[in-house]
This record gives structure tokens, sequence and C-alpha cells, in this order.
């Protein structure tokens, strides 16, 4: 087998001998590699998600494809697909780990390992690694490698989506690696092993049997490259894959000043109860061009399944530094090259066996995101990215319809997704996807064909994008009235601290909260839609958010934290609604540099209302933005005395 | 027959006179889009013709620039982000960028303004019964805002409207009401199908292209009339479908994009003259090429497609993958040192350094030049004379340690690879084997590329049709007309349900036969779209038997299935019920198509004689060059034969046969290039 050395220059001044002796191809042929590759991991995807049942995958897209290297070349992983980041930073230490203790000379064609161990491969136990060696004259050359999140691994919940669970038992299956095909065939052990400890059988088997092609596709697109260009040629562009990721890191990294930056970001509680949260701290220090991650100082380890295993720390840090250094940057192996991650064992970020479940592993990982912002968004400038909404605030209910079938409904209908915050190319999108996810959003009509739910809203909500000269996303206000009795659970993590961290002068989004509003006496539902206003929140049921304790409205500086397991599930009657309000986004810039036309589309548009325009933005909007929106106005006058009186209080250059 | 393609740059007419081909090009004109086609029309003359076919990518360009007509949109309440939300799914190269917005949301450039998307309080449930009763009050109050506002039409899409129309139609009612005779397109007539958001763009596209091609259609009819023609105005839709006008302008969502599509059709008609039924169709003009396949004589055809990323519209659509690669693709180098080719393009101004318009960048124009592929002289039927000397100096500016030499080859190479890779890309992304695909050559640049890309391609040869540059536009002489009627209705497909499905067939072919005079030649085909149960992506266009739908015709439904997602997926899953999502009914009518004369074959006296030899440089290691024969088109007859290297040269197009490469002269003058 080739080995490959690190070039010693950088990869463009290469001359053409330097490049095909560090790649074993030239530059043509290295690139037109790589790109094949990120074509075979794209069809892949397609594929299984047009193919998939489980929802999570045909709704959500909740999987991803890479391609790897052999164990010569450490497992490196050169190309992913275009789908979650926290999938795609762990494969390449899964595969390697998976397959290092299951040895690699234990290996034919055609064998499918898999492993779904979060401490060995990270994230949890429901994204089951699938990967298959590709063989070339008896040896190794390559992995193909998918990821998918199986509806159901076992365990206490069905789904598996859930806060409380306290330990790796209750957790899930654990699967260490272990074939599920051999030689193309069928493990029949494996798969007994799986069905008779999981939920929903039905919806996995089609599953697999959709993947295993998908592997079969990806290994033959792998052999086609290498039958065109030569071993020698694909495994160098591997190489050139990773390097090429690495020298855009190391120069990023170098084109910030040396210095310690620090940054924290709060995890609310976990589902035990509300007596402990948990601070993510992260102090980075950056010398010439490399970076060094600590996270001293982070809490121990949550008691519940909240926590993430190591490996998905370093990946969300990988996710943070491409994101705000450059995100250009393609992810591969090399993007860990020169940054270092020093993480005290124990802690939500690297949780230990076996109390130390991970299940909402992303929530701690995008803490860490949230904290890295905040520690690099002061030197970065106008380089500085607002924050998200922080948290998927994910929703599970359950129940009986009157025929006296189950329903169940995951990952629809609380705060899954929402807004993204502001930068300098503009303002945050509202209703999007977390930063270190990328997903589809499930259509409204198939939530309500699949479940006894109706969506009475899912809009934009005024006055929560965080205000700045780029104002952050507006945050999501969701509505479910649900038909029959039902035990929700809800696991929102980010409410006591804004997310949606301001940059560059920019203003946080406001915090959200969630609540349950009983239906009226004697009535089977509501015969209209909830207001929006504050006052509407007196009658219900707060589930979770700082909220006053009288009007039970949101108010985050006196209010009182609701804790949204103090219930172990909230158990609704038929008729019931259920609200959930998202964080909003980071604001970018100065808000009183919002030009006050912009400011005037938001009035118009009910992103800000007249209220907000002043008091955020020192804008004076005259008029009914409902029923005259063409008809507003700035009063100019005012605006100018409002914006100058104003600026030194809110420290405004 | 008179067929216009009025693209980006230029604006295609041909016309089937006397069994002859004619052919002009006018200039686009943005300001005025009816002027090049009246012009076109002049030129060629339209008096007798019977029909007069046309397509036109004009409602894309207006929706990509943003040059639309002032809209309202009414949504349920609660729901009126639809537009702005999309399905949130970014593209591969946003994964990590936090810069990244969708680019038709608030954030970006809606097409509707929030404050034009008014919440109507109304609410069906999943079953389309009545949970909270039209608010007819609230609605007439909403629709005054509109109306203060000055719209100029209105789309609506309601929650669950696919299964019960009945708030949208009252709906429509009252704009009429308050707004008067405005454009008012639903989405439960557009696209009735299930999830909100593809049905709500899908419906505000309508409403736009409604306002676009209203005026845009008089001023047409207008102008034709005044040329003396009388006979039938044909609009192509995305598949290349033909619809007469006044039916197009009901549901004009259909035409947004039926440029492209026509070149699909034209490749697929030529080819079954030419026996070939499996086709990779690729159009490179100067800026993209664009790509689609042709399985069985039968264009692939989606049930969707995007104008923008996420930005659906739920039309069937020849699936056409646009790739950035063209004749004015730009020369970079990248980050690493590398040559990059496109996406970024010259267009037409500047365009290539050597057309002497002030371009400084080296583009693939430039590349070809210096390579000698294309002659300078006699570039666009000698209308422009190029400059060698300018492509060369443009080439030597890159900042690059490589060589001029290598500089060229590389450029040459990456462009090549570059359509290689698109159309092996589409070919995988279809599930087809290239090896049994020939791969159809046109657009101006595309006979100058794509025989290049035949290896990497693995395609069985290459077919360069007659009139490459103006090949789509034929497509528009080569299309059917026909009328379509779907509708959605989630049914698990078991024996009891025929009599259901057998109403609904019945239904809808009424419902065409309506559209239909009484005593057109007309054959239906049904299909249906469905799944496994549990599966949310539907397998479309399963065949459905002719006749009354009964036990047995069901069971040959869910065969059809089961035959159908084995060839695409590789599994076959007999033991998960097929669910019925979209039931399909096309009614085809017969249509007189271009016919293409057959070439005669050389007569004895007339030995097959290159014109003059030229030097091909920079291509592979060979420092030397090669010398290759240079044939004119017009000369070439049915039968002849030649090895490359060898150029092949017409009017607006140039083809080159690589070295190793044989080129035969098919009956109807096509080119047929293969390896040795």
């Amino acid at each position: 087998m080739t080995t490959i050395e690190e070039p010693a220059g950088r990869i463009r001044d290469l001359t053409d001998e330097q490049f095909q002796t560090a790649y074993h191809a030239d530059r043509f042929t290295g690139s037109v590699i790589v790109n094949r590759l990120k074509y075979a991991v794209g069809h892949m995807s397609t594929a299984f998600l047009r193919e998939a049942f489980s929802p999570i995958i045909r709704d959500w897209y909740d999987f991803a494809c890479t391609i790897s290297g052999p164990p010569a070349q450490d497992y490196r992983m050169a190309v992913v697909s275009n789908s979650l980041t926290p999938f795609l930073g762990t494969m390449p230490d899964a595969t390697r780990n998976a397959v290092e203790e299951f040895g690699p000379e234990n290996l034919s064609p055609g064998d499918v390992l898999i492993c779904n161990d979060p401490y060995r491969g990270g994230r949890h136990v429901n994204d089951v690694l699938f990967t298959r060696p590709v063989f070339v004259a008896g040896e190794i050359v390559s992995f193909v490698t998918m990821c998918a999140h199986q509806l159901d691994m076992g365990g206490t919940v069905p789904g598996g989506f859930s806060a409380t669970k306290t330990n790796v038992y209750e957790n899930g299956l654990v699967l260490p690696p272990m074939l599920l095909w051999a030689k193309d065939q069928p493990v029949r052990s494996t798969f007994s092993l799986i069905f008779d400890n999981t939920r929903w059988g039905g919806l996995l088997l089609p599953d697999f049997q959709s993947m295993h092609q998908q592997l079969q596709l990806g290994e033959r697109l792998v052999r086609e490259n290498i039958e065109r260009y030569g071993l020698d040629a694909f495994l160098g562009s591997l190489a050139y894959a990773c390097d090429t990721s690495a020298e855009q890191m190391r120069e990023a990294i170098a084109r910030i000043p040396d210095g310690d930056y620090s940054g924290s970001a709060l995890i609310d509680a976990d589902g035990l109860d509300d007596t402990v949260d948990y601070r993510v701290r992260v102090t980075l220090r950056k010398r010439g061009h490399d970076i060094e991650a600590d996270l001293s100082g982070t809490s121990a380890q949550a008691r519940t399944c909240i926590n993430c295993g190591v490996l998905d720390a370093k990946t969300a840090l990988g996710v943070a530094l491409t994101m705000l250094l450059d995100p250009a940057i393609p992810f591969t192996s090399g993007t860990w090259r020169n940054v270092d991650l020093v993480a005290p064992p124990g802690t939500p970020l690297s949780a230990l066996p076996p109390e130390g479940a991970p299940m909402m592993f992303w929530e701690p990982s995008g803490a860490l995101i949230s904290a890295i912002f905040e520690a690099l968004n002061p030197v970065l400038g106008e380089r500085a990215v607002g924050g998200d909404y922080g948290s998927t605030n994910t929703h599970n209910a359950s129940g009986v319809r009157d025929d006296g079938t189950p329903w169940t409904s995951a990952t629809q209908c609380g705060g899954e997704h929402g807004p993204w915050g502001a930068t300098k190319e503009g303002d945050g999108d509202s209703y999007t996807v977390l930063y270190n996810l990328n997903n589809l959003d499930p259509a409204t009509e198939t939530i309500e064909h699949d479940s006894p739910v109706v969506m009475l809203r899912k809009e934009h909500a005024i006055d929560t994008g965080g205000p700045g000269k780029h104002r952050g996303g507006a945050a999501n206000l969701k509505d479910t009235l649900w038909l029959t009795a039902a035990a929700q659970h809800l696991s929102p993590f980010r409410t006591k601290e804004p997310s949606g961290v301001g940059a560059d002068g920019g203003k946080p989004g406001p915090t959200g909260a969630m609540w349950i509003f009983p239906p009226g006496e004697g009535t089977s539902g509501p015969d209209g839609l909830l207001g929006v206003s504050s006052d509407v929140y007196a009658r219900s049921t707060p589930v979770a958010g700082v909220l006053d304790p009288e009007t039970k409205a949101l108010d985050p500086e006196k209010g009182v934290y609701h804790y949204f397991a103090s219930q172990k599930a909230w158990l609704t009657e038929a008729g019931s609604v259920l609200r959930c309000l998202t964080n909003g986004g980071g604001g970018w810039g100065s808000p009183f540099e919002r030009e006050p036309a912009k400011v005037l589309a938001d009035v118009r548009d009910e992103y800000v209302s007249v209220e907000g325009a002043a008091r955020d933005y020192g804008v004076v909007v005259v008029g009914d933005p409902h029923f005259d929106p063409e008809g507003l106005r700035v009063d100019e006058k005012a605006t100018t005395r409002l914006r100058s009186g104003r600026s030194d209080e809110r420290g405004v250059s | 027959m008179i067929a216009v393609d009025v693209g980006g740059t230029f604006t295609d007419v041909v016309a089937l006179q006397d069994g002859e081909i004619r052919t002009a090009k006018v200039s686009t004109d943005y300001t005025d889009v009816t002027r090049p086609v009246l012009e076109g029309a002049a030129l060629l003359g339209v008096a007798g013709a019977p029909v007069f076919n046309h397509a036109s990518t004009h409602g894309l360009n207006a929706v990509i620039t943003r040059t639309v007509p002032k809209i309202g949109f009414l949504a349920t309440e609660g729901h009126r982000d639809i537009l702005d939300m999309g399905r949130v799914w970014r593209p591969a190269e946003a994964i990590l960028d936090p810069g990244w917005r969708r680019s038709f949301g608030d954030a970006a450039r809606p097409l509707v303004p929030r404050y034009l998307r008014r919440g109507i309080r109304e609410r069906l449930t999943a079953s389309g019964d009545v949970l909270f009763e039209l608010d007819e009050a609230q609605a007439r109050a909403e629709l005054e805002v509109l109306r203060k506002c000055g719209v100029a039409g209105v789309a609506i899409c309601l929650i669950n409207a696919y299964v019960n129309p009945a708030h949208e139609l009252r709906l429509r009612e009252l704009v009429r009401e308050v707004l008067g005779d405005v454009p008012c397109s639903l989405s439960s007539e557009v696209s009735p199908l299930a999830k909100e958001y593809a049905r709500a763009s899908t419906t505000m596209v309508d409403a736009l292209m409604k306002l676009i091609y209203a005026d845009y259609t008089a001023r047409l009819e207008k102008g034709l009339a005044e040329l003396g023609f009388t006979g039938q105005l044909n609009f192509a839709d995305c598949a290349a479908t033909l619809v007469p006008s006044h039916r197009a302008m009901e549901q004009p969502f259909r035409i947004v994009f039926s440029g492209p599509a026509a070149g699909t059709v034209a490749s697929a008609h030529f080819g079954s003259l030419i026996g070939e039924s499996q086709l990779l169709c690729a159009d490179v003009g100067g800026t993209s090429c664009d790509i689609s396949v042709v399985t069985g004589g039968e264009p692939f055809v989606d049930t969707t497609f995007e104008l923008e990323h996420d930005l659906v519209v739920n039309a069937l659509a020849n699936d056409v993958s646009a790739i950035g690669a063209g004749g004015g693709s730009l020369v970079t180098i990248g980050a690493t040192g590398e040559i990059q080719v496109g996406p970024g393009s010259a267009g037409s101004t500047p365009g290539p350094a050597c057309y002497g318009r002030g371009g400084t960048q080296p583009t693939t124009t430039d590349t070809c030049l210096l390579i000698g592929i294309i002659d300078p002289g006699t570039f666009a039927g000698g209308e422009l004379a190029l400059d060698p000397e300018l492509a060369r100096q443009a080439f030597e500016n890159l900042e690059s340690d490589f060589t001029l030499a290598q500089r060229v080859r590389y450029a040459y190479e990456m462009a090549v690879h570059n359509i290689a890779e698109g159309v092996f890309n589409v070919a995988i992304k279809n599930g087809v084997d290239p090896r049994d695909y020939s791969l159809i050559a046109y657009g101006a640049a595309g006979p100058m590329l794509l025989p290049a890309a035949m290896d990497a391609v693995h395609c069985k040869q290459v077919v360069v049709p007659p009139n490459p540059g103006l090949f789509s536009a034929l497509g528009l002489l080569s299309a059917d007309q026909v009328f379509t009627v779907n509708r959605s209705a989630y049914t698990v497909l078991t024996p009891d349900v025929a009599e259901r499905i057998d109403t609904l067939f019945a239904e809808m072919e009424a419902q065409l036969r309506e559209r239909l005079s009484a005593d057109a030649a007309v054959t239906f085909e049904r299909s249906y779209d469905g799944h496994l149960v549990g599966q949310s992506w539907d397998t479309p266009f399963v065949p459905v038997p002719d006749g009354t739908i009964d036990e047995p015709a069901v069971a040959a439904m869910i065969a059809s299935f089961h035959d159908t997602y084995q060839e695409r997926s590789g599994n076959r899953f007999e033991m998960i019920p097929v669910e019925g999502v979209t039931f399909r009914v096309r009614a085809v009518l017969d249509t007189p198509k271009v016919e293409y004369p057959e070439l005669p074959a050389r007569a004895a006296d007339e030995p097959l004689t290159p014109v003059r030899t030229t030097t091909l440089r920079y291509l592979g290691e060979d420092a030397e060059g090669q010398e290759a024969l240079v044939y004119e088109r017009i000369a070439l007859r049915a039968g002849d034969e030649f090895d490359g290297p060898a150029i092949v040269h017409e009017g607006l197009s140039t083809t080159h046969v690589g070295a190793g490469q044989h080129l035969v002269v098919g009956r109807y003058g096509e080119l047929v290039i293969r390896k040795k």
C-alpha cells in the first residue's frame, strides 16, 4: 500500500512534480476524484431519502453518508454528504473505532459492519453506523459509510427521545461492532438481536435493506474511480481532500489575533429535577496557526441522558470554527489538524458510562457551539455571527384514537425549527434549522394526516428577532390542538439565557417558553385561534420558560423558571392546545444603525411592532401596520431625537 | 408549422415549410419580449402556417430577477409564513455557512412580502371537515387591505384545501366582490396535492404567470394576426408538451420554464427516426449545459422542479439538470492552484476574451480557439472575427505557475470533464447505464465539446443532429398536444377500493373530454404516483390499466408498483401494502411533427474532400500538435465516414472528432461518432 505524507509547503505552491509525489495524481485528477466521490455520497443520500420508511429519515433527512480511507491512512474521511454535521464530524472516528475493534483482518468483501455505541462512535444509540469495506486485490482500500437514525433502538422510552433516562441501560440497545451483512448475506443473529430488542421493526427492516442497496451503490462508484484513475491516485486524492481542509483551516486560524478567548452557555436543567443547571465553558487559546479549546470549568455530567460523548464535542468544535472562520472549508478529517480539544472527563460534553447517558446529544454540543460563538464574536468584528434558537425544544406525544388505534408524534410539534442569527450578509432567516443540523421540515398536512393533531399556528412571532443593524430571525410560534387525550414530552434546554447571542454590537434574541391551554369549560376545543398578546397566558399551564408568576407571560428579568419535566409526562385532555415559542436569533451590528426604511418595512411586515421600533431601534413609526401597511411612515424628527438622545445610554458608537 | 424558443440570449425561430427546415436567430429583447418573436415570425412568414408553437424562459426570468407583479397571498390564519419557510433544507455548499439565507425568504428577496400575505380565519382538518367556519367579515377586511395596497392578483392556499376546496372557492367569490376581476389562483385547482408548501409556491407562481403572460399572449396574438396568422397558437409547458394558448392561460404555472424541455423532446423525436430510444441529451450553450435523459423513447419526467433552491413548482417537467458549463465559462485558478472552469460565465457581454469586447478572463471558447478547434475567421457564420492573441493574453494573465500550454490543456480537459461529470451524474441519478445510451450533442457549443466527453461518460456513441444550434426549437415541432388532470387521494390499494378508483378515473376523464372537441382523435393514458405504506416520497407514473377499474385491475396496479419500484430502487417489498397518492390522466392528441429530410448518398463522381487541414495544439501530452482534416458539414453525404482528429464545420457550430474516434454520416445527416 502506498504511503502518503503531508507535503512540505502550501498546496497551491507545489510544483506539478511535488503535487504528483505527494498525491500520486496530477492536480486535475486529484480534484476530479474528490468531486466524483462527493457525487457518490450525494447519490447514496438521495436514493435513501426517497425510499425510506422512518418518518425521521424521509421527512427530516436524519442520516449522512461519507467515504473514508483504509486503515493504513488512519481511516481519513475525505468527503461527506449534505446533512447533519453531528453525524459527519463523528463518522470518521466511528468508522475507525468500529473497524479497529472488529479487526480489519476479519472483514470480507460484501460485509456491512454496524455499531451504535455513543462512546465508541459519538451521537446516540438511535444513530446506527453502517460501514462497508471496499476491497481491491484482497486489501481494504476504502470504506463507504452511512449513519442513519433508527426510529427506535429499545430502551425505556418509545422512540428514545427523552431527557429522563438515567443510565445507558435505560437509554437503549447498545450494539458493539458486528456484522449485519456478511458477504452480502444477512446475518440472522444480528437482525434477531435488533428486532428482539427494538420497537417498530416493520419500519426498520425495509430501511436496512435500502441502506444495503445504497452501500452497494457507493462501493460501485468508488470502484469505478479506482478502475479509471488507479488505486494510488484514488488514495492520494483522499489525502489531498483532507490536506485541503487542514490547510484552509490553518490559514483561517492564523487570521484571528493570538489570545485567550472565553465563552459559556447554559443548559437549563436535566430530566431529573430543576435543582441543577449545567454551564458549558470553553477557553480558546489561539497561537499562530494553532488553536486549543479547553472545556475546563464545565459542569459535571448531567444525571440524565442530556449528555454527549467527547467525539460530539470534537465535532461541535470543528463546526463552530468552520462557521466562524471560513465556511468554505470542506468538512473532512483534516478540519481538526491544527485544532486541539482539552476535555476533562465526566462533563455533559465528555460523558462517561454507565450514568452519563447520551440521548439528547446535540443539545450540549449545540451549547458548545454557542459558547464558542460567544468567545470568538468579540474578536471577529464584522465577521461575528448572531446566535440561533439554541435547542430543538423536542416534542413527543402519544395517545389512542377513538377507534382504539395508538398514535405517536415525534419531533414535529415542539420548537424543533426556529431562527438563525444575523450576520454581515444580512438579517437572519426565521424558521430554519439549528446551525449544526440541516434537514427537512415536515409538512403540516403530513403531520395532520399521520396524527390526531391540528397545527393552528406555525408562524413568526413579533418582536422576537434580536435587534441589530441586521435583525436576527424571528422566533417560531407553534400552536397545536390535540384531538385526543395525549401524553406529551417536551425538552427545551435553553430558556434561562438567550441562545441567540448578539454579534458586533447587535442585541440577543429573547428566550422562548411553552404552555398548555386546557380546553374551555364544557367544550371539546377552541372555536378559534389563541391570541398572541401577553394577556392570554393566565389560564394556561406553563411547561417551560422564565415567566411572570401571575400572568404566566414571558418575563426574563423578574420571572420564575418553569421546569419542562416537572411532570413526567404532560397529560392533556382532548381539545388542549400546546404553544411552543422558540428563542429568537441574535442581531448583528448596532440596532440604532439600522436604516429607518428597513425598520419601517419590518413594522409593515409585522416583524417589529410600532412600540418595538421605538424601543429597540429608536425609530418612530406612525400608522396602522395591520390595516394600512402602506400608509405607515417614519417620523424623522422624532426618530432623530430618539436616536441621538439614547445613543449614550445604549452605548452605541 | 412555426416554432419559437425564447432563450436568455437569443430567440430561435424555426419553420417547416414544404418539407424544408428554415431557421432564424434574433437577439432576445428584455424590454419587449414579444418583439423578437414577431420579428422572427415575420422573417419566416406565418400566413399559411397551421400552428405556431411557443416556448419561453420569460416566466422563469421574471421570477429569478424578481420583476414580478404585486400580488396578495391568502393563507389559513396562522400559516401566512409558509412561503417564507419553504422546507428549510439548505444546499450542500451552505452546510456550514451562517451567512446563507433562503433566496426567496423575507430576509432576502421574497416574491410576496409578508404584509401582502394575509391570514384568513377558517380551518379544515386533514379529513376535509370544517373545524372553523370561514369568517367572511374578517376575510373581507383582509381583502380590503389588499385592495388598498393595489395588488394586481391573488393566490390562495388554505391548509388541507387539497381535500376540500369549499373555503378556497368561497374566498375567490369574496376576492371578486372586493377586488373585482383580478387574476386569482386557487391551490385546490392549480395543484390539489398534499404538502402545503409546494402547493402554495405553485399557486403563487401561477398567479404571477397569469399576470405576466396575459398581456404577453394578447400582444403576441395581435401581432401574429397582423402578420396574417390564422392557425393555432400553442404554448409548450415544462415537459415540452403543447397546450393551446387559451388553455395555458388557465394554469400558466405549467409554462413557467419551457425552453430546455424542448431539447429533450427534439432528441426523443429525432432518436425515434434514427432508431435510438435510449438517449442522454446535452444542450451546451454559452453559460450552461442542460442535461436530460430519454429512456425507451420517452423523456424522464419529474413531478416537481425548483426555480431556485427549494422554490418548488408542482408541474410535470422533463428532468433537466443544468450545470454552469458552456462556451462562455470562465477559466480561473482555485485556492490550491488548480485550474477551474465555470460555473461563472462571461455571458454575451463582455463575452470571451477573443471576442475583443473587453473581456479579459479566458473562457472555454478562448480555449478551443487556441487549440485550433474553432476557426477564428468563420465563427458564428463569420459574423464575428475572433482574435487568438487576446485569448492568449487572457491565459497569460492568469496567476499560475503553469506554462501556457498547460493552462490551455488543463482548461480544455476541465471544461470537458465538467460536462462529462454532469452527464454521468444525471445518468447515475436516473439509474441508467450510460453504455446503452447515445449522447445527443446540441446547442451551439455541444458538438465542439461533447465528443471528447465520450470516454468519461461511457456512452455508446455521440450523435450530432442537423442544425445543432437550433435543435431545441425543433423540439416544439416534435411535441404532442397534451391535456392532463391530476388528483391526490390517499388510498391504500386493496380490492375494496376498486370502485372508488374507477369513479375517480371516470370523473377525471369526463373532465378532460369537456376540454376536447368531440371528434378529436385522442388516447387517454392513466398512471398514479404511489408509495409503500410508511414511505413519504412517491414513486411516480406507475401504469394503470385502461377500462373499468375492478379487483383484477387493482391487483395489476399493485403489481406494476412493485415492478416500477424494483426497477428504480433494487428492492421489492411485496409484503408492504401500496398506497396510491396522486392519480393522473393524460389525453394525448396526435399532432403533426417535423420531418427531417433525408440526406442523399454520395455520388460516385464527387469524392469526399476536406476543405483544408489544421493543427490542433495542447491536446494531451502531444507537444507537436495533431494534424486534423477540416470538413464542411454541408458537403457531407449520407454514409460518409472518416477518422479523427477531424473538424466538421457548419454555420453556427463546430464538431470536433477526437483522435481515436470515427465519424459516420447518417441517413438524416446526423454525425455519429464512436470510438475506433
